[in-house]
Formats: structure tokens, sequence, C-alpha cells
């Protein structure tokens, strides 16, 4: 981190500021049509992977280590500093999702395509494990609690039995992994298109 | 230094952010009926040290959250042993709602007393400590970013909106809208670079004073310390 430069700080600050703004108007709004009791599954999807494009898309312009996890904690803050007040599950997730971009930049070595799609699906992913973290650490309830929960959610989002209780957390997995790739592949794109209209015009 | 001042001691940012790290730790390790001792001392810390962290306290949406863990505890929860009128309700799914609830309010409370507490700059501050100077640096930039942020979003969205954008081809101008308000928001950094150059800021000089531990950061460390020990392992 040491090796940042103003610059880099700036553009950290400019792709925070834009998930925070995303967070703070988007996900304020959607909040209120899904109650996060409610639904954690479509809102934290939608908000995971539009955070994912950002942070990842910052990663064009901040190509070191650690600058989506910079990003990422630039959100939490001014999610923490917004009118709306502290919001634990999305300031945890926010944090966490950026740690897991990095991870999967880490793993691909390479700014490519697909590593782009790494990170996003596993900061999508964290979605799933998220409902058991903050129900543990919120509400003090258990795996086989949240499990049950989530295959019931599941099993009438995706119409299947609730008998199929693997397959359907199989699929809310797999849904997620797909989002998250989708959102890489995209941030991958938009960086170039930024970068390509930024010279363009000079 | 934060307004909490008793017999001359002062807490500093530090205390702050032991009291958060204490309840965090606390809400994951204590067994549901001692929460309520956790929820009790958060209260008191924010009583004495006269902070704005109880103001969730009188959000109606606060309340609404919290009201609805308890109210749907004993309707979707456990199992059902009671019958009041056509209702089929839970005396166990009572008890994990209402152990619900306090745990939401201990965490939902903890949080908003730090943080009411630490302002940007104490924020930046701390983070300056720490030695991560940039991130206080980046942090500020970001705060004054955002009505730019929301300026600019709004201009393209009409401009989009008014050439039939997201009618005729939802995704090209969707892409088009976040293309272009990255686009602003780099190019109105470039000023902001430019300012902090002007003011010879350097991400890894420290200005500033750098926020220390003081005695009474100290002081409530060992008092949380063996509160924390007294909840958990006290057998009641």
């Amino acid at each position: 981190m040491k090796t940042f430069t103003t610059r880099d700080w700036v553009y950290i600050a400019v792709f925070g500021a834009l998930w925070g703004a995303i967070e703070m108007t988007l996900g304020a709004y959607l909040h209120v049509i899904f109650p996060p009791l409610a639904d954690t599954f479509l809102l934290g999807v939608i908000m995971a992977g539009l955070g994912g494009i950002i942070a990842l898309t910052g990663r064009h312009f901040v190509p070191h280590t650690g600058s989506v996890l910079m990003i990422g904690v630039v959100t939490a803050l001014l999610k923490a500093l917004s009118l709306g007040g502290v919001q634990i599950g999305p300031m945890v997730a926010i944090v966490v999702e950026s740690l897991l971009m990095e991870a999967g930049l880490l793993l691909a070595r390479q700014p490519t395509r697909w590593g782009f799609a790494l990170a996003g699906a596993l900061a999508v992913s964290w979605n799933f494990f998220h409902k058991f973290a903050m129900m543990r650490l919120l509400f003090g309830q258990g795996f086989y609690e949240v499990a049950v929960n989530m295959v019931k959610d599941g099993s009438k989002l995706l119409g299947l039995d609730v008998r199929y209780s693997i397959a359907i957390l199989v699929v809310l997995f797999v849904i997620r992994l797909v989002v998250g790739a989708v959102a890489g592949w995209l941030a991958w794109d938009l960086g170039g298109a930024v970068r390509r209209r930024l010279a363009r015009e000079g | 230094m934060t307004r909490f001042e008793i017999w001359d001691l002062k807490l500093s940012s530090w205390g702050y952010l032991v009291f958060l790290l204490w309840a965090l730790l606390l809400v994951g390790l204590l067994p549901d009926q001692r929460v309520a001792l956790l929820l009790g001392s958060v209260l008191l810390f924010a009583l004495f040290t006269g902070s704005d962290g109880l103001r969730p306290l009188r959000r109606p949406h606060f309340w609404t959250l919290v009201l609805s863990a308890l109210a749907l505890g004993p309707l979707v929860l456990g199992e059902k042993d009671l019958a009041w009128g056509w209702l089929r309700l839970s005396q166990n799914g009572f008890w994990i709602g209402l152990w619900m609830a306090l745990r939401a309010l201990c965490l939902t409370l903890a949080f908003s007393v730090a943080l009411s507490a630490l302002s940007v700059s104490e924020m930046v501050r701390l983070f300056e400590t720490v030695g991560l100077k940039g991130l206080g640096f980046a942090l500020g930039v970001a705060l004054n970013l955002l009505p730019t942020l929301q300026e600019n979003a709004m201009a393209a969205y009409h401009t989009l909106r008014l050439r039939g954008g997201f009618r005729r081809r939802p995704w090209q101008a969707l892409k088009l809208f976040l293309i272009t308000v990255i686009a602003n928001a780099l190019r109105h950094s470039d000023d902001v670079v430019n300012a902090a150059a002007a003011r010879a800021f350097e991400p890894t000089v420290r200005r500033g004073e750098p926020v220390r531990f003081q005695r009474a950061d100290g002081l409530l460390a060992v008092v949380l310390l063996g509160l924390g020990f007294g909840f958990t392992l006290w057998p009641f």
C-alpha cells in the first residue's frame, strides 16, 4: 500500500465514492422494497454485482495489489457515515467482498478478463455465506436454522420441492458465482471503454 | 480528543475503538440470556460519554426492524405450541426473536456510539497514526466528491433519457451512462490531484499529531476486559 501515489489514492476515492453512492441510493431504495430480513438473496446479489463492477473497473486505473480492498474500505466508511446511519450487514459485506476480489486477483496473478471474472465470482459468492455469518453474529442463529430458511426461500424462488435441499443450495450458490463472473467480465469491458473515452478526449 | 472527560481523564479515539471491538466480540461470544447485560453496558457507556450514539433509538425505521424480529419470532420460528385465537404461536420462537432483537440493538448502538464519537478528521488522524495516511486522504476526497458525482450522474441520466436512450436500447444506454459518469469523475479527479500537489500533499509523510493512547483508554480497556470476563465466565 506504500506504493500508492497521490493520484492512486484519488482514484481509490473516486471509485469508493461511486460504489458508496450506489449503496446509499440504490441500496437504500432496494432495502425499502425488499426488507433485509425478507430477501437477502436478490438484494445482495444485485448490490454485490454492481459493487464488483465498480471496484474492478477501479483496478484498471490503480493496478496495484490492495487497491480494490482500499476502494471497499472507503465505501464501507462512506456507508457508515451516511445519513441512513450504521448498517452493519452491508458494511461487513462490502469489506469482505473487496477482500475476496483481491484474493481472486492475486490468484489470477496477471490482470486478465478471466482474472476479473474470478474475482467477481468470489466477491458475489460471499452473499451465500453472508447470511450464515450475520445471522450468527446478529441473531445468534446457528448453521442449521439459516440453512433451513435458505432452502425454504430457495424452493419458492426456484419452484423446486424442499426435498431437494442440497440441489437448491447448490443452485443458489452457482447463481451467485455466475452473476459475479458476469460482473467481473463487464468490469473488464467497462474499464477498457472508459480508458478509450479518456484517451479519445485527451 | 473526544468529549468524554471525568477526573481529568479524556477518552481518545482509541478508547472508542476498544469499546467497539469489545462489544463486537461479546455479541459473538455471549450466550443468549446474557446479551441483556451487554446491552445495559452499551447503553451506560453511551449515556456516560454523552455521544450522539443513541440517535438510532429515535428512528422509526430502526424500531421497525427490531420489533419485526420480536413480532415475527413466535410466528415463524420454533415449534408452534400455543394458540391465540386463530394464531398459532411458538414460545421458543418468541425467545429466539427476543434474543435476535437484543443482539441487533447491541451491535447497532455499539457501532453508532463509536462512529458518532469519531468525526471525519478524527478518523483521518487515526488512519495516519496507524500508517494509512493515504486512506484518510481518500476518505476525505470521497466525501467531498459525492455531491459532484450525484450532479454528474443526474446530468448524464437526463441527457440519455431525453434522447430516448433508455427506451430504445436500454443496455447500450446503461453502458454509456456508466462510461460517462466514471470518465467525468476521473477527469474531475485530475483537479483534485493538482490541488493536492499544490498543497505539497505527500501520502507517505505524516503531518498532524498522532492519536495517542490515553490513560483513560487504558482504564476503559481494563474495565471492559473485566466486564467481558465477568459476563462470559461468571456462573449466574
